[in-house]
C-alpha cells in the first residue's frame, strides 16, 4: 500500500491505495464515484475518460499512484450545486444520450476540447471524442451538442436533419 | 425541444448500471471458466488449485445443478455448464465464486478442465452438407420459378457472404443475485427480458416461477445481444446465490463477453434472379445458409425474419426462398438488430446489382422498376396495405437530383484514376411483430396515486431507446394530463407477469398499447366520478392538459382533485393493461400468412470516395428518407435512425468478425474489432422524415423504429462496390461482406480472385 494525496472535483483526498490499483478502480471502488464508467478495462472505448491535471486520460490505464499529487476531474464535477454544466444541458437537448454508458467519458472528453479550443470546427470535435465509442447514437447528435454549446449552431451546416 | 427523462442523470453520470449498484452486504464475485478449444469431451474437472487459492473460493460444476441444467426452450440443447462437451472456443465450463473478482478470476484461471479433442466444424455449408442442422429447413414458395426462371429473358445467380457483427453494447452483460426468504431468488439482471431470465433460472433451480424474482432497471445498451444471452450470467448468478446462501454478482469483462456470448449470424447464400427483357423482376431463388452456431437459441425465429424479408422491397411473382440453420462450434449466433433481415435483404440487393451489371442498366433504375405497389401479395401470402415504397423511393431520387448527380460522379470518375466516386441508393420494407407469432403480447400496470402522479410499470425495458419516454407520452395523452405527472418504473416480474423481450422493434408499440389500455380504464372510471362532480352526463366529458372539460369548457375541476375524490368514494385507481397485437396469423406448414401488423419503409442513398492506390474509403454523404408514421417524439426517433443507420454501416463496411482457423475468436478486443467512430459516419447526414401518415396498426398511429433503419448500411456496400468498379471495371462481382479495406485493396489488385467469382449454380453463367 502507498498513500497518495490528490484533489477530485477540487475535493481533496489522502488515502492508502495497493500500487496495482487502477484510477479507475480506485475512483469507483474507494471514492465510490461510480459516474466514470469500465466499458472494456483496456484503454480501448473511452468510457473512463477522466481529466488529470487537466487531460484526459484512459483513468483504466492509469495507476492509482500515478495520481499522487494531481488533480483529477471526472462527470460528478461537471454539474455545480445541483445544477447542469452548459456542456451536460447541450448533451440533454440535442439527445445527445441514448443509453447513457459512454456520456460520462464523452462529455469528459469535450470538455477537454472546450479548454482547448472555445470554437472548435466539426473536425475538431470528431477529433476530440475519437478516443469514445457510443454504439447509440451515430454520434451526429453529439457533435451537433458540442457545437451548440459553443456558441455556433451555425456550423451545423453540412449536419443537417430534416 | 424536449427534455428525456433519464438524459438529466444520464448527463451527471448518475444513472446506475448494475455494476454501479451498491453491492450488497456478505456479496461473493464470480467468474467464469472458458473452454479454450473449439469441440471437446469433458474427461476430468480439477478444482484443486483454485479452492487452494482461498478460503472464500467455491468451484461450482454442472453436478451442482439442483433444478434442470438447460436454458435452450425452443430446442433443448443449450446446458447451463456443459456436462460431457464443449462446444464453442470459450463457452463457460465452471463458475468461480470468490470474495473478491480479483480472487474468483484467478481460481478460474487455475481450475483444470481436461478432455479429449473432437473435430469441430465452423464453415455453414459444410455442417449443411453433413446433414447437421439445428431444426429442418424451412422452404417458402410462391408461384412458379421453375417455369418463370425457363422463360426469362434474363437470368443471373452467384452467391453472397455476410459477416457476423458483434454487439458492443457498452455496459457488459451482467447479474447480481440474492437469496431471499427461505426458497426465494431475487435477480437484478442486465436482460431485455426479465420474463426469459425468470422462467430459466426457475428451471435451473428446480424453483416454481413464483420464487423467482427479476428486475432490470436499465441497460447500457443492448441491440439484441441481452433478449436471449443475458440469461446464462442471471441463471449462473442465480445458481452460486442458491448454493453459497450469499448474494453474488456476476459482471464480465469486455474480453470474457466477447468470447462467451453471441453475435450477429454470419450467412452464406447462394442466390438466382431472373427478369424479364424490359426488367421486371420474375423470379427469385435463394439458399440461406445461416450459421447458427453451436446451439439453436433464436435462430429459428431469425431464420424466419430472413425468409420473410427475401425479396426486400420489391415485388417478384415467383419464389422459392429455403433456410438452414447450420451447426458449427462457434457461439450460438443471436439476435442483433434487424434479425436476419439484413441478411436476407442483402441477398437481395446483391441479386439486384449483378442483374442490373447483366442487363447494362443503372441498378437504380432496376430498382425503382420493381418496388413494391399497393395490393402487392408477398411471397409468403401477406396483402400489402399503405404500402410507402415507391412515395419514399422517388422522394430520395428527387432530394438528391439523381440524374444529375449520377451524371456528375461519373464524370469525376472520368477525369480521375487515383480517386473514385461511387454512390448507392437501396430501399426498405420492413415487417414489424415478432415472427413468433405468440410473443406479440404484453401487459402493463399503472397506479394513479391520490395526490394524482402516476406511475406505469411495462415489460419494455429501457435501454437507451427511450421507450420509457414514449410510454410516458402515451400515458400523458391518454390521461390528459402534463408528461411531468408521468414517472415510468423499473421492469420487474413483480409488477407485469410473462412478459416478452423489449425485442423485434416492438417495445413501445406492445408495451405502449398496454399502458394505453391500463389508462383508457382507469380514465373511464375517472370520468364516470367526475359527471357526478360536475353534473351532466359523463358522455362529452374528457381530461385534457390537467382539467376536467367539457367540449372546450374548463368544468372548474382539476386532475388533483378529481383523483382525490375518485380515491374518496372508494374507486380503484390502479388498472392492469393488456394487449395482443391483432389480425396476426400464419400457417407454418402452408408458409403462407400474415405475420407483420405493418411495415416501415424508407429508402437511403450513399456517396463513398474511394483511393485507389490503397483501397481507403470515406463515406462522403447519406441522405435517408425514413417512414416514422406519427413520430411519438422525433429527437427519440431521429436518433434511432441514425444509430441503427451507423451499425448498418458498421456491418457493411467495418465490423469484421474474425475466427481463427481454431475456431477462436480474434476480433476479441476493441481495438481488434474496428467500431464506427466519430469519424466512420459521413460528414454530410442527412436524415428526412417522410410526411407523417397515420397508422392504425401501433400505438397513437406511430410506427417502430428500432431495427429497420439498420438496413440502409446496406447501401454503403453497393455506394462502395460502384466506385471500385469505376476504378477496375473488369473486376468481377463481389459481394462478401464486410467490404473492408483490406478487400477493397485485393479487389483492385486482383490478389484475391475469389472474391466475386460467383458460384455457377444451376448452370447459368455468373455475372
Amino acid at each position: 500500500m502507498t498513500r497518495i494525496s490528490l484533489t477530485v472535483n477540487g475535493k481533496r483526498y489522502e488515502r492508502d491505495v495497493a500500487e496495482n490499483r487502477t484510477l479507475l478502480r480506485f475512483l469507483r471502488e474507494d471514492l465510490g464515484l461510480i459516474g466514470t464508467k469500465e466499458g472494456c478495462g483496456a484503454g480501448e472505448c473511452g468510457a473512463c475518460t477522466v481529466l488529470f491535471d487537466g487531460l484526459t486520460v484512459n483513468s483504466c490505464m492509469v495507476l492509482a499512484v500515478e495520481a499522487d499529487g494531481r488533480a483529477v476531474e471526472t462527470i460528478e464535477g461537471e454539474a455545480k450545486d445541483g445544477k447542469l454544466s452548459d456542456l451536460q444541458e447541450a448533451f440533454q437537448k440535442h439527445h445527445a444520450v441514448q443509453c447513457g454508458f459512454c456520456t460520462p467519458g464523452m462529455i469528459m472528453s469535450t470538455r477537454e476540447l472546450l479548454h482547448r479550443t472555445p470554437k472548435p470546427t466539426v473536425a475538431e470535435i470528431k477529433e476530440g471524442i475519437e478516443g469514445n465509442f457510443c454504439r447509440c447514437t451515430g454520434y451526429q447528435q453529439i457533435v451537433e451538442a458540442v457545437l451548440d454549446v459553443s456558441g455556433q449552431l451555425e456550423k451545423k451546416g453540412e449536419l443537417r436533419h430534416a | 425541444m424536449k427534455t428525456i427523462p433519464e438524459a438529466a442523470l444520464n448527463v451527471m453520470g448518475r444513472t446506475a448500471y448494475i455494476d454501479d449498484l451498491p453491492e450488497p452486504r456478505n456479496l461473493l464475485h464470480s467468474a467464469v471458466k472458458l473452454s479454450g478449444s473449439a469441440r471437446g469431451r469433458m474427461t476430468r474437472i480439477d478444482a484443486a488449485r483454485a479452492l487452494a487459492l482461498h478460503p472464500s473460493v467455491r468451484v461450482i460444476t454442472w453436478k451442482d445443478i439442483p433444478g434442470e441444467n438447460q436454458l435452450g426452450f425452443t430446442v433443448a440443447d443449450e446446458p447451463l455448464l456443459p456436462e460431457r462437451e464443449w462446444e464453442y472456443w470459450g463457452q463457460p465450463l465452471v463458475l468461480c465464486l470468490a470474495e473478491t473478482k480479483g480472487l474468483a478470476r484467478r481460481a478460474a484461471e487455475l481450475v483444470v478442465v481436461e478432455g479429449d479433442a473432437l473435430a469441430p466444424t465452423f464453415d455453414p455449408r459444410e455442417a449443411a452438407a453433413k446433414g447437421d442442422f439445428i431444426l429442418p429447413p424451412r422452404t417458402q414458395r410462391s408461384g412458379d420459378p421453375a417455369a418463370a426462371f425457363a422463360r426469362a429473358a434474363y437470368v443471373v445467380s452467384g452467391r453472397a457472404d455476410s459477416g457476423g457483427q458483434e454487439h458492443v453494447y457498452l455496459e457488459t452483460q451482467g447479474a447480481i443475485a440474492e437469496p431471499r426468504d427461505g426458497d426465494r431468488i431475487f435477480i437484478i439482471s442486465g436482460t431485455q427480458g426479465p420474463a426469459v431470465v425468470q422462467r430459466a433460472a426457475a428451471r435451473v433451480l428446480g424453483l416454481p416461477m413464483n420464487k423467482v424474482e427479476v428486475e432490470t432497471r436499465r441497460l447500457g445498451g443492448g441491440f439484441g445481444g441481452k433478449e436471449d444471452q443475458a440469461t446464462t450470467w442471471g441463471c449462473l448468478a442465480a445458481l452460486g446465490a442458491r448454493l453459497s446462501g450469499r448474494p453474488v454478482k456476476l459482471c464480465l469483462d469486455r474480453k470474457t463477453d466477447m468470447r462467451a456470448t453471441g453475435k450477429r449470424h454470419p450467412y452464406s447464400s447462394d442466390w438466382k434472379i431472373a427478369a424479364d427483357a424490359e426488367g421486371r423482376l420474375l423470379a427469385f431463388e435463394a439458399d440461406y445458409y445461416q450459421n447458427s452456431g453451436c446451439s439453436c437459441d433464436l435462430s429459428a425465429a431469425i431464420i424466419s425474419r430472413t425468409l420473410f424479408h427475401a425479396v426486400g422491397a420489391y415485388r417478384i411473382p415467383n419464389v422459392r426462398v429455403t433456410g438452414f440453420l447450420c451447426r458449427t462450434n462457434l457461439p450460438s449466433f443471436t439476435a442483433f438488430r434487424g434479425f436476419g433481415a439484413p441478411q436476407g435483404i442483402f441477398v437481395m440487393e446483391a441479386a439486384l446489382d449483378a442483374l442490373a451489371r447483366r442487363m447494362g442498366i443503372d441498378p437504380v433504375e432496376l430498382r425503382r422498376r420493381n418496388l413494391l405497389e399497393e395490393g402487392d401479395i408477398t411471397h409468403y401470402g401477406m396483402p400489402m396495405t399503405r404500402v410507402r415504397a415507391r412515395e419514399s423511393f422517388d422522394s430520395l431520387l428527387e432530394k438528391t437530383r439523381w440524374r444529375e448527380l449520377r451524371a456528375e460522379v461519373d464524370s469525376f470518375n472520368a477525369s480521375h484514376a487515383l480517386e473514385k466516386r461511387g454512390l448507392a441508393v437501396v430501399p426498405n420494407c420492413f415487417g414489424v411483430s415478432f415472427t413468433k407469432l405468440q410473443m406479440n403480447q404484453g401487459g402493463a400496470l399503472v397506479h394513479v396515486y391520490q395526490d394524482g402522479s402516476v406511475l406505469v410499470s411495462t415489460g419494455a425495458i429501457e435501454m437507451g431507446q427511450q421507450v420509457s419516454r414514449k410510454i410516458a407520452r402515451v400515458t400523458a395523452c391518454t390521461l390528459g394530463i402534463p408528461i411531468e405527472r408521468v414517472a415510468i418504473e423499473r421492469t420487474t416480474t413483480l409488477t407485469v407477469a410473462n412478459t416478452v423481450p423489449t425485442a423485434a422493434s416492438t417495445g413501445s408499440d406492445i408495451n405502449g398499447m398496454a399502458a394505453l389500455a391500463a389508462c383508457e380504464e382507469i380514465r373511464g372510471r375517472l370520468v364516470r366520478r367526475a359527471a357526478e362532480l360536475v353534473g351532466g352526463p359523463a358522455a362529452g366529458l374528457s381530461i385534457e392538459d390537467g382539467r376536467v372539460v367539457r367540449g372546450r369548457e374548463d368544468t372548474g375541476l382539476s386532475w388533483d382533485d378529481l383523483v382525490l375524490k375518485t380515491y374518496e368514494s372508494r374507486v380503484d385507481l390502479s388498472a392492469h393493461g393488456f394487449y395482443a397485437t391483432p389480425g396476426l396469423f400464419y400457417d407454418m406448414e402452408a408458409e403462407k400468412g400474415s405475420p407483420f401488423a405493418y411495415h416501415v419503409y424508407g429508402a437511403a442513398l450513399v456517396e463513398v470516395r474511394l483511393d485507389v492506390l490503397r483501397g481507403l474509403y470515406a463515406v462522403e454523404r447519406a441522405l435517408i428518407v425514413h417512414d416514422v408514421g406519427r413520430s411519438l417524439d422525433r429527437a427519440v426517433d431521429l436518433g434511432q435512425i441514425e444509430g441503427a443507420f451507423a451499425q448498418g454501416l458498421g456491418w457493411a463496411l467495418l465490423e469484421e468478425l474474425a475466427f481463427g482457423a481454431d475456431g477462436r475468436l480474434l476480433s476479441d478486443t476493441l481495438s481488434t474489432y474496428k467500431l464506427p467512430d466519430a469519424h466512420f459516419l459521413p460528414a454530410r447526414l442527412e436524415v428526412e422524415m417522410m410526411r407523417e401518415t397515420d397508422n392504425p396498426r401501433a400505438v397513437l398511429n406511430s410506427k417502430a423504429i428500432g431495427e429497420p433503419p439498420l438496413v440502409y448500411g446496406i447501401a454503403g456496400y453497393f455506394a462502395l462496390l460502384d466506385a471500385l468498379r469505376s476504378a477496375r471495371p473488369d473486376g468481377p462481382g463481389m459481394y462478401d461482406l464486410p467490404l473492408t479495406p483490406e478487400k477493397a485493396l485485393d479487389y483492385l489488385t486482383g490478389d484475391r480472385p475469389e472474391y466475386g467469382r460467383e458460384k455457377a449454380a444451376k448452370g447459368d453463367t455468373p455475372c
